[in-house]
């Protein structure tokens, strides 16, 4: 397995373009939070605080993108074959892609949460505020953040190992987040709703976006999230061992 | 050594039989031609062979072993298919190392094949700034990686110039005279002729003749005319 993952970071290290996506991250925290404080959030409640540090799960939407390339891409580029040509044993490839994929989305969200930080106590003393690291909780919403980035990263290499259409697997993953949840919510009751991905991943990572979506609590999330990886996994591994390369 | 055999090996997509019962062996210490029209099951039969897709029924082995039971692929089957691709972004020598760590390669074949391919000059740029022979030829360092005892092409002359294919054409020779298993899969006849011991010639997913060259008849004109024929016939 060891040889095997040295194999999967070193085809991260030698291209520069999932390095430019993940760089997204950080960049679209910093807008979040400026943008929570230009449009009158509030710097002297510590609710605040959390809402700009909540970003850090938002940014996974870009970690779920970087996890759908390590298979889709593969095809993409005609790679896949040389890839099960070094290991015909293909179920070891989909282990080392998710441990790799999801160890690199766990670090995207370490960057974004260092960068969530210091724009938030940044912005926070600009306005006169200021920033306290533990009324505004942040362990636990820093934290989750960390963790629906690597979830949402080993997701994605199961969604992209299923659909193996690197353009289709996007399309579906992002679809699926700006609408077709919000439908299926709908369709099921509020009840279930929560016990979808993406509002999974807005407990854990503490993120109510619109403050009036009834959620999980945190942990509740993260078991939940961490099941839908788990179901994407196999149905990745079950997929990826059978389906002939042609 | 290890020579591949297909026994009855057979492989349906759907409504189409793309292999029907195909059955061949190819000896070590020979170059094998593998010659068949387009859609006669010679690029199927060889991505069974390596494991990328899976027979119905049959069997293909490689020293009596089928691929996904070697213990060591790449240093057993070295390959080169047309449907190999590279990431533009990658540098051929990142190429080449991203497979030797997996494969557990030592890192110094990787520069030993760059320039067995002559292509040490080229080593550190990126693969689309690559022409098309350039790309054969990291293709061919890929397949010779892992010093492997079978060689297995698929249309390696393509893209190559005239020193280019006269070099291959020694290079598949002088590995064929060490023991090695060498199947190349071609559709110029002419240059198969100049090159190869023995063949095989499949249409409609059958095998239509196998034997050595000689049977045939070592001109141009001579292996020319058999395949028309025997590929013909079979529609």
């Amino acid at each position: 397995m060891l040889p095997l993952i040295r194999s999967e970071f070193r085809k991260l290290s030698t291209v520069r373009s999932p390095w430019l996506l993940l760089a997204a991250g950080p960049v679209l925290v910093v807008a979040g939070v400026t943008g929570l404080v230009q449009s009158g959030g509030n710097v002297h409640d510590p609710a605040t605080a959390g809402k700009a540090l909540a970003h850090v799960a938002l940014a996974a939407l870009f970690t779920l993108i970087f996890g759908i390339f390590a298979v889709a891409g593969e095809y993409r580029h005609g790679t896949v074959t040389d890839t099960f040509l070094s290991t015909p044993a293909r179920g070891r490839v989909v282990t080392a892609k998710l441990a790799v994929y999801a160890s690199a989305g766990a670090v995207a969200g370490l960057a974004c949460g260092a960068v969530a930080l210091v724009v938030t106590a940044a912005w926070w003393s600009a306005k006169g505020g200021s920033f306290s690291f533990s009324a505004a909780g942040s362990w636990r919403i820093l934290a989750g953040g960390v963790a629906v980035n690597a979830a949402f990263a080993a997701i994605g290499v199961g969604v992209g190992a299923l659909l193996r259409n690197l353009a289709l697997a996007i399309a579906a993953a992002l679809a699926w987040i700006a609408l077709v949840e919000g439908i299926a919510g709908q369709l099921v009751g509020a009840g279930l709703a929560r016990w979808l991905p993406f509002s999974a991943s807005q407990a854990l990572g503490r993120a109510n976006l619109t403050g009036t979506a009834r959620l999980l609590p945190q942990w509740g999330g993260g078991l939940v999230l961490a099941g839908y990886a788990i179901a994407f996994a196999a149905a990745a591994m079950v997929t990826t061992l059978r389906r002939d390369v042609t | 050594m290890a020579e591949v055999e297909v026994r009855d090996l057979t492989k349906t997509f759907g409504r189409l039989t793309a292999v029907r019962g195909m059955s061949f062996t190819a000896p070590a210490g020979k170059v094998t031609g593998f010659l068949g029209p387009n859609g006669s099951g010679k690029t199927t039969t060889l991505r069974i062979v390596l494991g990328l897709v899976r027979e119905d029924a049959g069997a293909a082995l490689i020293g009596g072993v089928p691929y996904g039971r070697l213990l060591r692929p790449r240093q057993t089957v070295g390959a080169m298919l047309e449907a190999t691709g590279f990431h533009p972004g990658r540098r051929a020598r990142d190429h080449l190392r991203v497979i030797a760590d997996a494969a557990g390669i030592p890192g110094r074949r990787v520069d030993e094949v760059l320039a067995q391919v002559d292509l040490t000059s080229a080593a550190r740029r990126r693969v689309r700034e690559f022409s098309l022979g350039m790309r054969q030829r990291l293709g061919l360092a890929t397949a010779l990686l892992g010093d492997p005892r079978v060689l297995l092409l698929d249309e390696p002359a393509n893209g190559l110039d005239p020193a280019g294919i006269a070099w291959l054409r020694g290079l598949l020779r002088s590995q064929a005279d060490e023991g090695r298993t060498v199947i190349v899969a071609s559709h110029v006849l002419s240059e198969v002729a100049q090159t190869v011991d023995h063949v095989v010639i499949v249409s409609a997913g059958q095998v239509r003749f196998a034997g050595p060259l000689d049977e045939i008849g070592s001109t141009n004109n001579a292996l020319e005319s058999a395949f028309l024929k025997l590929t013909a016939a079979a529609g």
